[in-house]
């Protein structure tokens, strides 16, 4: 099976344009940060996009659900996020999803099966859940899955552990992955946990359980094509611990100077661009020109969504709806939410 | 035959059930076992699949109560005990109430809250939170009081859009009763006042308006003409009510059974001084539970929150004021 | 022999109930303590209700299959006093004392009341609470408070409407607390007011009252000095135009503050305000009122050049066609009640001003003269200084009016 993923031409190359579509994006915002274009914080996933683009491209848009994390916005375009979105929500546009209610990753589509991520690590976990839940109820589970991310800094948070052992005993067809990138903001994995692989959680869960390479982009694809299938079948939930190294800081205000150098220089500090780029040349499912060319025809996709979104209106405070519910129920609009004893 | 707050509760669940879809029942040990407080006996057997055992996760119900919210659903969560939702307050307050203002997409859920004390209950099975949920942006506080109101706000509940925190008293579970549940009911967002008067109001909510009732009624004996205001909704807050009946007292205690600190009462008098100043014969006052955990023992307990007593005593310095 | 009540448990945390499923003793049967002697059934287990000491069942209220709520009576043990004593159980006894807690989930409601959506059972579910101190701070009524001296918020805003204000309502007796007047006692005043004649005040007349209502709040003192006016009216008479009565005073005022400026000084807070320049008010009775024009600068002009000014003054009051320039920047007023006959008298400062200067009518009376030492006929008036205490005392006022009347004695110096 592995082989045959691997072999998939269509399905590689697609992986490979959100990686490229990603992290060409994320440079352009770390250099609009940099220039002062954006309020708030810029955060990369640099190093996590053969992950998270292999997870969003495993997915189906319009039938599973997807909760990216912070440093998803390879899964994000993978799972058909535009990357408009992506630069209207960093740049405050008030056309964008979130209208500048919230910024940068905080944003969603929740009705398209894209529920906005909470800075509360992990409380993505039990929502998708509950997404999934409510298909089952709705007679409509049946081939559906859904996933999120996390890192290794939200498996210490006891919403992990709830929402986990939550899909876990409904057995729900979800996956979870942990981008183990060693680094929760500052602290590394020994002060993070003191087992010796995050993936040994799985089976004290009581789920399937996957170690996978994240810098490989062959790896990614077939472990995670294949947790993905296995809780498609109705095979209960699947945790997927990919092992990277964050190749950023926390955020753009942050230059990660505590990483110390061994660990850029190992194994797991390569790049996941570079590595697939060879992998895919290698494997004759790409040609170095296509490449390039790909570079060229997703920087000025970029740009464009950049330009679009800075010269949109920004929110207007004087014409903001301030009202956080979505029903009138003040005593002024009494009569709107009533409804007849049965 | 009478109908007490419980059963209100629980034919509330059983009404939504059977006439929507949408509804379906998570919590703990609320399926076959029917809950802690039988507030859902004989529901799983009579909806196969609509209500379900949940794991002692607090978080995660919410969580999936918002997740399945997104996709369509009414959840009604069942918290064993108010006390216990401090372990949810991450997904309520931040998932669930958060969740229309930054996307659009409104979340009804329905988080219900047994709440409130009763003898030996202690410090982590007794307390009320509806001041702590009130505070925050996007969320709808229900407080009834009565049996008819349990079983209508509760349906009302469910129908709004927006995630609900409603608190259901424990002590009026089993002590509450009514010969039936009324059909005329108030829409959530207005206070009633279920007792005329002319010399003092009391704004209460939940069973602190039957301690009211029961203080109005001894001061009754002396001559006192007690208007008591059941807020029904803590929040919207109906103050409308609140002023009118002021306007007509010039006179107000506000009594709560949560903590003294900020919350409900605080509201409500700062609400009274700040818009209806010109209404009032004598500063506003508060009486709330002390300012310690809930006791256990019961001689502590009835000590620790407003009590008749208690009541009649601050009204009768209101109005000798 | 003392009673020990067998009561439904607490089976559990969230037990509000449980059925008897067998009663496993009679009347008579002697039990053991500890020993198991009804079955109940919870939602979760059947369990044993245990006695808490040994005893003969005196009676069984219980009866199979029925569901009690968590403290009921379900039966009765005889006990012996030893045997309560060595246990330490609480017998009906005692328990009568401090009230059952049972809730007899059997007991029927009272008819509900129309008016509440909601019947409260009579029976209480809890120990009626101690006579405990509430825990609100208490509430006690200001001193202070009889009269019109506290005005509620609610008061105020009934006395804003109305246009009252709290010299209005000194005729008002309070009923509320400490004799607080309420809104009640104002709207039964002012109905009792109803059954009277009345008119509306000209706006003139409210000027006034509300000046001197202003006025009034402040310590004020009036003291008098009688003066020989003799040679002022001889001044008078051998003058043309002929400077009016009040104009002497006035110039003769000023000259006494240019030398003890400090008299017209005005209180603000810790501060006193001292004059910029003498400009004096005269007091014009009008229509239904009083207008005090100012006189500028009355120090630095001799008296015959005042006249003019002084007159256009006076003709322009009577006239009403003051302006609003014309009454401002005064430090003190001059009033001749005199010309209404009146020999005595206390005027009231403006609200701005710390005195105010009368003159009460001459009178032809006998004065002892040193000189020939005999009482000699002389017109002589009482001159009035009233003065916010706060600023000047007896003494200060004393001397400023002694010097006013030394003036007055020479009025070519005027």
């Amino acid at each position: 099976m592995t082989d045959d993923v691997v072999k998939n031409r269509k399905f590689m190359r697609s992986i490979f344009h959100s990686m490229l579509r990603a992290r060409l994006l994320e440079n352009k915002l770390s250099s609009l940060y940099k220039a002062g274009k954006i309020v708030g914080g810029v955060y990369l996933g640099k190093g996590q996009e053969a992950v998270s683009a292999t997870l969003g491209t495993c997915l189906i848009p319009g039938q599973d659900f997807f909760a990216p994390l912070i440093r998803d916005q390879a899964g994000r375009t993978a799972f058909g996020e535009p990357l408009i979105d992506c630069t209207r929500t960093y740049l405050g546009s008030a056309s964008g999803p979130m209208r500048g209610r919230d910024g940068n990753i905080h944003r969603g589509r929740p009705t398209m099966g894209m529920p906005a991520m909470i800075s509360h690590l992990g409380a993505q976990v039990p929502v998708i859940a509950g997404m999934l839940f409510a298909k089952r109820l709705q007679g409509t589970l049946a081939g559906r899955v859904g996933a999120t991310c996390v890192g290794d800094g939200a498996t210490s948070t006891g919403a992990f552990h709830e929402g986990l052992n939550l899909a876990a005993v409904e057995k729900l067809p979800m996956v979870v992955i942990v981008a183990n990138n060693q680094f929760a903001y500052s602290t590394p994995n020994t002060r993070q946990f003191a087992c010796h692989d995050l993936v040994e959680k799985a089976r004290g869960y009581g789920i399937g359980g996957f170690a996978v390479d994240g810098t490989d982009l062959f790896a990614c694809a077939s472990v995670i094509t294949e947790a993905v299938q296995r809780a498609r079948e109705g095979r209960g939930p699947q945790l997927v611990v990919a092992h990277l190294l964050r190749l950023s800081g926390h955020g753009e205000h942050d230059d990660g100077s505590y990483v110390p150098r061994e660990n850029r220089e190992d194994h797991y500090g390569r790049d996941c661009i570079d590595i697939a780029t060879r992998q895919l040349i290698d494997h004759g499912l790409a040609t170095e020109e296509e490449i390039q060319s790909w570079h060229q025809q997703f920087a000025d996709e970029v740009q464009r969504a950049v330009a679009q979104a800075q010269q949109e209106a920004v929110p207007d405070p004087y014409r903001e709806d301030w009202s956080a519910l979505s029903s009138s129920v003040s005593p002024a609009h009494q009569h709107s939410n009533q409804k007849e004893p049965s | 035959m009478s109908v007490t707050y419980i059963d209100a509760i629980r034919e509330a669940q059983e009404t939504l059930l059977r006439e929507d879809p949408r509804v379906f029942l998570y919590g703990q040990d609320i399926a076959t076992f029917g809950g802690a407080f039988k507030a859902t006996k004989g529901l799983a057997e009579a909806f196969p699949n609509r209500v379900f055992d949940s794991p002692i996760s607090e978080d995660a119900m919410i969580g999936l109560a918002v997740g399945a919210a997104i996709e369509g659903m009414r959840p009604i969560v069942e918290m064993q005990f108010a006390d216990f939702s401090s372990i949810a307050f991450n997904q309520i307050v931040n998932q669930a109430a958060t969740h229309f203002y930054r996307t659009g997409v409104p979340i009804p859920i329905t988080v219900r809250l047994p709440s409130g004390g009763t003898p030996g209950s202690g410090p982590f099975h007794s307390q009320s939170m509806e001041g702590i949920y009130a505070q925050y942006p996007g969320l709808v506080v229900l407080t009834p009081a009565s049996v008819s109101d349990a079983y209508h706000m509760l349906i009302d509940a469910v129908a709004l859009d927006d995630p609900v925190i409603f608190c259901e008293h424990k002590f009026l579970y089993r002590w509450l009763k009514a010969k039936s549940i009324q059909n005329d009911h108030l829409p959530i967002g207005q206070a009633r006042i279920v007792r005329p008067g002319k010399h003092a109001t009391v704004v209460a909510y939940s069973a602190m308006v039957h301690e009211a009732v029961r203080a109005a009624e001894r001061l009754h004996e002396d001559g006192w003409e007690i208007e008591v205001v059941d807020l029904r909704s803590v929040k919207p807050l109906d103050m409308d009510t609140v002023l009118a009946s002021v306007a007509r007292t010039g006179r107000l205690l506000a009594v709560g059974e949560a903590f003294p600190w900020g919350g409900v009462t605080a509201e409500v008098v700062a609400r009274t001084v700040s818009e209806g100043f010109h209404l009032l014969d004598a500063p506003p006052q508060r009486l709330n539970s002390r300012d310690t955990p809930v006791p256990y023992h019961p001689k502590l307990w009835a000590a620790h929150r407003p009590t008749p007593e208690s009541i009649q005593e601050a009204l009768r310095k209101l109005l000798n004021f | 022999m003392p009673t020990v009540p067998i009561l439904m448990p607490q089976l559990g945390e969230s037990i509000a109930e449980a059925t008897v499923i067998r009663l496993g003793f009679k009347v008579g049967d002697t039990v053991r303590a500890d020993q198991e002697i009804i079955e109940v059934e919870t939602n979760k287990a059947v369990m044993g209700v245990t006695t808490l000491c040994d005893g003969v069942i005196a009676e069984i209220r219980a009866k199979e299959g029925v569901s009690y709520s968590v403290g009921s009576l379900l039966g009765l043990l005889e006990v012996t006093e030893e045997e309560v004593a060595r246990t330490g159980v609480d017998t009906l006894e005692s328990a009568n004392e401090n009230r059952s807690q049972a809730n007899e989930s059997e007991k029927t409601n009272p008819q509900a009341e129309a008016n509440l959506h909601f019947a409260l059972d009579e029976s209480d579910a809890y120990e009626e609470a101690p006579a405990i101190e509430p825990n609100v701070k208490g509430l006690p009524v200001p001193t202070g408070t009889m009269g019109a001296h506290y005005i509620s918020p609610r008061m105020r805003a009934r006395m804003n409407d109305l246009g009252l204000r709290e010299a209005d309502i000194s005729a008002v007796a309070g009923t509320g607390a400490g004799g607080r007047v309420t809104v009640t006692d104002l709207e039964r005043f002012l109905d009792y007011l109803e059954a009277w004649p009345s008119v509306s005040a000209s706006p003139m007349r409210l000027a006034v009252a509300d000046a001197m209502r202003r006025s009034w709040t402040r310590p004020l003192a009036t003291v008098g000095l009688p003066t020989l006016l003799d040679r002022v009216l001889e001044h008078r008479r051998s003058h043309t135009p002929k400077p009016g009565l009040t104009l002497y005073l006035l110039r003769a005022f000023a000259l006494a503050l240019t030398e003890n400026p400090a008299t017209a000084g005005y209180l603000i807070g810790d501060k006193i305000v001292h004059p910029r320049s003498f400009d004096i008010g005269v007091a014009v009775q009008v229509e239904d009122g009083v207008l005090v024009p100012v006189v500028r600068m009355v120090d630095q002009k001799p008296l015959r050049e005042l006249i003019a000014e002084y007159d256009d003054l006076v003709d322009r009051s009577r006239r009403r066609r003051l302006s609003e320039a014309d009454c401002k920047g005064g430090i003190a007023t001059v009033t001749n009640f005199g010309t209404f006959g009146l020999t005595t008298g206390t005027p009231i400062p403006l609200p701005n001003e710390t005195l105010i200067l009368g003159l009460g009518a001459g009178v032809k009376k006998p004065v002892w003269s040193n000189q020939t030492e005999t009482f000699l006929p002389a017109t002589t008036a009482d001159i009035f200084l009233t003065f916010d205490h706060r600023v000047v005392d007896g003494g200060g006022a004393g001397i400023l009016l002694q010097r006013v009347s030394q003036l007055l004695q020479q009025p070519e110096l005027l």
